[in-house]
C-alpha cells in the first residue's frame, strides 16, 4: 500500500443539464437546473398517498415528467393554468396534490377513528375474528394418520373386551346362582296370593282375615325362608322349590267343624270325645305349589278356630231355656227334646302319629255338611258387617250405623221396624234354628214316605217345593184313590215346615198348626186318608143306594177300576136276588150308619177315634170289586164294629 | 203405621182425672186388650224471635217440636197450619243452635203419659196430658193397624171407639177431612196431638176447679 499514491477521486454528479433545444447549428440549450425549492415541490409532487413507497417512484415519475415539461413553474404560470385547467392542475401550486393527499388521508384516519370509536362501543358493530385455517402441520401426515388409527383402535377393543368380560360373568353367574334366580320368582307368585312385608331381613305374611274384616286376636303370621339346603353337584329333584313357608304350630294339620244331630240322650260320660276323623285334604289344583296347600290348609284352620270361639262364647253368654254344654272342643246343645245338636271342632294335625288313630273311624254318617257350610257362610257374613261400607255414614256428619237405622229417625220408624233392623242374633241360634229346620223337615218327609209305603189305598203324593228357605220349606201333598182322582180332588194339603212347627194349609181354606212331634202329623194325614176314603166310599154306597130301585133292570153289575158295568145276567133271578137285594139295601144302611158314628167320633179326642179301626173301611173298599158271598160276611164285621164302638162310646 | 184418631175424653163428673183414666182402663181390659207398656207424647213451643220480625210487625210463627215414644229416633217440628218436619233426635241439639230464631215459651212443655194396650189390630193409648205439675185433661189415642187410608177404615175406627167410650166419640178428626184417599203418616197423628194440646191450653181453669 505504501506504494501506491493516494489517488485523488473527485467525484461529481452527473448533474448534466437537460437538453432543451438542439439548435440547427448543434447548439445545445440547456435547461437551467431546478432551484431548491423547485426540486423540493418537484419532490413533495412526486408523493403519492395512496400507494407505498414501491409506487411512489411510479406515479412520481409519471408526474415528474409533467412537471418536467413545465419548468419553472413561476415563469409560466399562465401557460400552465391554462393547460392545468385542460388536464389536471398540477402545477398551480406544487403543494395542491400535497394537500390533497392530505386531506385524503386525514378524512380517512377520521372515517377510521369513527369507526374504531363504534367498533369499541361494540353496540352497532362489533369485530368477528376470520377464521384462520390451520395451520397445515410441518410434520408428516403420514405417520400422524398412523397414531391416531392405533389409538382408536384401542379404544374399540377395550369397550369390547369390557362387554365381553360382563357377558362371561353373567353366564358363569346364571349357571351358578340358578336357584338364586328362582327364589325371587317364587317370591313374586307368593306375592300374587299373599300379603307379605319385610321386618329386618326376616319375610312375614299374614293368614288371618283381619283385613277381611275379623276382629279374632290371633295374629296369623307365617314366615318365608330361602331353602338353601341344595346340594348342587346332585340333581335337582323335580318338585323342589326354593321357597319354604312356615306357619304357626297351633295352625298346622287341617281342621273343620263337624256338626251333627243324634237322637240319644246326651250321656255325660260320652261328652267330650267326639270322634274325629281325618277328612282327606281337599285336593288342591294341579298346578298350585306346595305353600299355596300350605297356606290355605292353615287359613282354614284359624277360620275354624274363629267360628268355634264364637260359638263357644256365644253358648256360655246367651241364655236359653236349655243351656248349652260347652266342654273341650264340643257343644252340645238341645233343639228338640230327646234330640241333641253337637258342634264340634276336629284339628288333626299332621304327625304320623295321630294318622294311624284317625284311619280308624272314617264314616262321617251324622255330619250334616249343610249346616257346616252354612257356619263358613254366617262367619264371612259376619266379617263383611264389620268391614261394610254401609255402616260409614254419609254424609259424614250422620251418625254412625246401619244405612237403615240412620233413616230410621226422619222417616218414622216405629219400635217392630227397629228391631227388625236390629238382628240381635248370634251365631249359635242361627245354626240351631237351621238344625231344627233341617231336622224336621227330614221327620216329615220320612213320616210321609212311611205312610204312603204302609198304606197303599188311598194314595199320597208329595211335590216339594224347589225354592226354599233356611227356615221353612214347603210341600204339597195329595191324597186320592185309584179311580176317584176327580173326585178326592179336595184333599189337597200344603204343608209349609217351620222351625217348630208345621202349618197345615187345607184347600177348603183352613189352617191348622202342629207342633214338631212326629205323631201329630202322622195322625193328622191318616184323619186325611180317612177322609179320602169316606168320600170314595160315600160316592160309591150312594150310587148303589139310588140304584137299587132301578135293580131289576140291572141283572148284574161289575165294577172294575171304579167302572160300572152293568149288563144283563140269567144268575141273578127270582127270589135269591130279591135277598141279595136286601141284603145290599141293609148294607147301605150299614155303612152309613158307620160313617155317621165315625164322623161322630172325629168330635171327641183322637185316642178315642183311633179305637175305631180304619183297617174295616179299607177292607170293605178294597174288596169291592169282589161280588161273592164275602161280602155278606164282611158286612157283618162292619156292623159288629159298629156296635162295638157304640157300646164303647156310651160306657165312657 | 195405620190410621190413627185422636181425641179427649172429658173427666167424669166429680171425679179426678186419675179415676177416669182408671175407668178407661178398666173397660179397655174388660174387653181383652193386653197391656202392653207405657207411652208418651211431648210438645214444646217455640216462637220467632223479635229480631227476626220485620219492622211492619208481622205476628210471629209458633213452632211446636213434638216426640212421640212410639217412633223412639224421631222427632216432629210443626208450624199450626204448615208442613210437618219429621227429623232425626238431632233436631233438639238444632234447636238449641237456633236460639237465635226461635225461642222456647218456657212455660208451655206440655206432655201426655200413659199405658199403651194391644187389642189384635188395634193399639190404643189413654194417657193424662199434663202442663208442669198439674193433669189437664185425658187423652185417648186409637190406631187401626192394617189400614193406611183413612176414608176406608173411619166408620170401624168409629165403633170400636163407641164400643168402650160410649157417648164421648169424636167426629172425624180434621186431617182426615183434608186428604181422605192419602196415605196415613205419622206426621198427621202428630197434628191431631198439637190440636189437642192447643185445646188443652185454652182449657186451663177447668181441670183445676174439677180435681178439687
Amino acid at each position: 500500500m505504501s506504494g501506491v499514491r493516494a489517488v485523488r477521486i473527485s467525484i461529481e454528479s452527473a448533474c448534466e443539464k437537460q437538453v432543451h433545444e438542439v439548435g440547427l447549428d448543434g447548439t445545445e440549450t440547456y435547461l437551467p437546473p431546478l432551484s431548491m425549492s423547485q426540486n423540493l415541490a418537484r419532490l413533495a409532487q412526486r408523493i403519492d398517498f395512496s400507494q407505498g413507497s414501491g409506487s411512489e417512484e411510479e406515479e412520481a415519475a409519471g408526474t415528474e415528467g409533467d412537471a418536467q415539461d413545465w419548468p419553472g413553474a413561476g415563469s409560466s404560470v399562465d401557460q400552465d393554468d391554462e393547460e392545468g385547467v385542460v388536464k389536471f392542475q398540477p402545477s398551480l401550486w406544487p403543494w395542491d396534490s400535497v394537500r390533497n393527499n392530505l386531506r385524503s388521508a386525514l378524512t380517512e384516519m377520521c372515517v377510521l377513528y369513527d369507526v374504531l370509536s363504534i367498533v369499541r362501543d361494540k353496540k352497532f358493530m362489533t369485530l368477528d375474528p376470520v377464521s384462520q385455517d390451520a395451520l397445515p402441520p410441518k410434520q408428516n401426515p403420514q405417520t400422524l394418520q398412523l397414531i391416531s388409527k392405533k389409538k382408536s383402535l384401542a379404544g374399540a377393543a377395550q369397550i369390547l373386551l369390557k362387554g365381553a368380560e360382563r357377558l362371561t360373568k353373567s353366564v358363569t353367574e346364571n349357571q351358578e346362582n340358578k336357584l338364586q334366580r328362582d327364589f325371587n320368582s317364587e317370591l313374586l307368585r307368593l306375592r300374587q296370593h299373599w300379603k307379605l312385608r319385610k321386618v329386618g331381613d326376616k319375610i312375614l305374611g299374614d293368614l288371618s282375615y283381619r283385613s277381611a274384616g275379623s276382629l279374632f286376636p290371633h295374629h296369623g303370621t307365617f314366615e318365608v325362608i330361602k331353602n338353601t339346603d341344595l346340594d348342587l353337584d346332585k340333581k335337582i329333584p323335580e318338585d323342589y322349590c326354593p321357597l319354604d313357608v312356615q306357619i304357626p304350630s297351633d295352625l298346622e294339620g287341617s281342621a273343620y267343624i263337624k256338626v251333627s244331630i243324634q237322637k240319644q240322650a246326651p250321656d255325660i260320660g260320652d261328652l267330650g270325645t267326639v270322634n274325629l276323623f281325618k277328612r282327606p285334604l281337599p285336593k288342591s289344583k294341579p298346578g298350585s305349589p306346595h305353600w299355596q296347600t300350605k297356606l290355605e290348609a292353615a287359613q282354614n284352620v284359624l277360620l275354624c278356630k274363629e267360628i268355634f270361639a264364637q260359638l263357644s262364647r256365644e253358648a256360655v253368654q246367651i241364655k236359653s231355656q236349655i243351656p248349652h254344654i260347652v266342654v273341650k272342643n264340643q257343644i252340645i246343645s238341645q233343639p228338640f227334646p230327646s234330640l241333641q245338636l253337637s258342634i264340634s271342632l276336629c284339628h288333626s294335625s299332621n304327625d304320623k302319629k295321630s294318622q294311624k288313630f284317625a284311619t280308624e273311624k272314617q264314616c262321617p254318617e251324622d255330619h250334616l255338611y249343610v249346616l257346616e257350610h252354612n257356619l263358613h257362610l254366617l262367619i264371612r257374613e259376619f266379617h263383611k258387617q264389620t268391614l261394610s261400607s254401609i255402616m260409614m255414614p254419609h254424609p259424614a256428619s250422620a251418625p254412625f250405623g246401619h244405612k237403615r237405622m240412620r233413616l230410621s229417625g226422619p222417616q218414622a220408624f216405629d219400635k217392630n221396624e227397629i228391631n227388625s233392623l236390629q238382628s240381635s242374633e248370634g251365631l249359635l241360634e242361627k245354626i240351631i234354628k237351621q238344625a231344627k229346620h233341617i231336622f224336621l223337615r227330614s221327620r216329615a218327609a220320612a213320616t210321609i214316605d212311611s205312610l204312603a209305603s204302609r198304606i197303599e189305598d188311598p194314595q199320597i203324593q208329595a211335590h216339594w217345593s224347589n225354592i226354599n228357605d233356611v227356615y221353612e220349606s214347603s210341600v204339597k201333598v195329595l191324597i186320592t184313590s185309584q179311580g176317584y182322582e176327580q173326585i178326592c180332588k179336595s184333599i189337597q194339603l200344603q204343608l209349609n215346615i217351620g222351625v217348630e212347627q208345621i202349618r197345615v194349609v187345607h184347600r177348603d181354606g183352613r189352617v191348622i198348626t202342629l207342633s214338631y212331634q212326629e205323631q201329630e202329623l202322622q195322625d193328622f194325614l191318616l184323619s186325611q186318608f180317612v177322609m179320602d176314603l169316606k168320600v170314595a166310599a160315600r160316592l160309591w154306597f150312594s150310587f148303589l143306594v139310588t140304584n137299587v130301585k132301578t135293580f131289576q133292570k140291572v141283572m148284574f153289575y161289575k165294577i172294575t177300576n171304579g167302572v160300572i158295568f152293568v149288563g144283563h145276567s140269567k144268575k141273578f133271578s127270582g127270589i135269591k136276588w130279591k135277598v141279595e137285594i136286601l141284603f145290599i139295601k141293609w148294607s147301605c144302611l150299614c155303612l152309613h150308619l158307620a160313617l155317621v158314628y165315625y164322623d161322630f167320633f172325629q168330635m171327641f179326642p183322637k185316642d178315642v177315634s183311633k179305637n175305631f179301626d180304619l183297617k174295616c173301611l179299607q177292607i170293605n173298599y178294597k174288596h169291592k170289586e169282589e161280588i161273592t158271598s164275602k161280602r155278606v160276611l164282611f158286612l157283618k164285621i162292619i156292623i159288629r164294629k159298629c156296635l162295638f164302638s157304640t157300646l164303647k162310646l156310651f160306657t165312657l | 203405621m195405620g190410621v190413627t184418631c185422636v181425641s179427649q175424653m172429658p173427666v167424669a163428673e166429680g171425679k179426678s182425672v186419675q179415676q177416669t183414666v182408671e175407668l178407661l182402663t178398666r173397660k179397655l181390659e174388660m174387653l181383652g186388650a193386653e197391656k202392653q207398656g207405657t207411652f208418651c207424647v211431648d210438645c214444646e213451643t217455640y216462637h220467632t224471635a223479635a229480631s227476626t220480625l220485620g219492622s211492619q210487625g208481622q205476628t210471629g210463627k209458633l213452632m211446636y217440636v213434638m216426640h212421640n215414644s212410639e217412633y223412639p229416633l224421631s222427632c216432629f217440628a210443626l208450624f199450626e197450619n204448615g208442613p210437618c218436619l219429621i227429623a232425626d233426635t238431632n233436631f233438639d241439639v238444632l234447636m238449641v243452635k237456633l236460639k237465635g230464631f226461635f225461642q222456647s215459651a218456657k212455660a208451655s212443655k206440655i206432655e201426655t203419659r200413659g199405658t199403651r194396650y194391644q187389642y189384635c189390630d188395634f193399639l190404643v193409648k189413654v194417657g193424662t196430658v199434663t202442663m208442669g205439675p198439674s193433669a189437664r185433661g185425658i187423652s185417648v189415642e186409637v190406631e187401626y193397624g192394617p189400614c193406611v187410608v183413612a176414608s176406608d177404615c173411619w166408620s170401624l175406627l168409629l165403633e170400636f171407639l163407641q164400643s168402650f167410650l160410649g157417648s164421648h166419640t169424636p167426629g172425624a178428626p180434621a186431617v182426615f177431612g183434608n186428604r181422605h184417599d192419602a196415605v196415613y203418616g205419622p206426621a198427621d197423628t202428630m197434628v191431631q196431638y198439637m190440636e189437642l194440646f192447643n185445646k188443652i191450653r185454652k182449657q186451663q181453669q177447668v181441670p183445676v176447679a174439677g180435681i178439687r
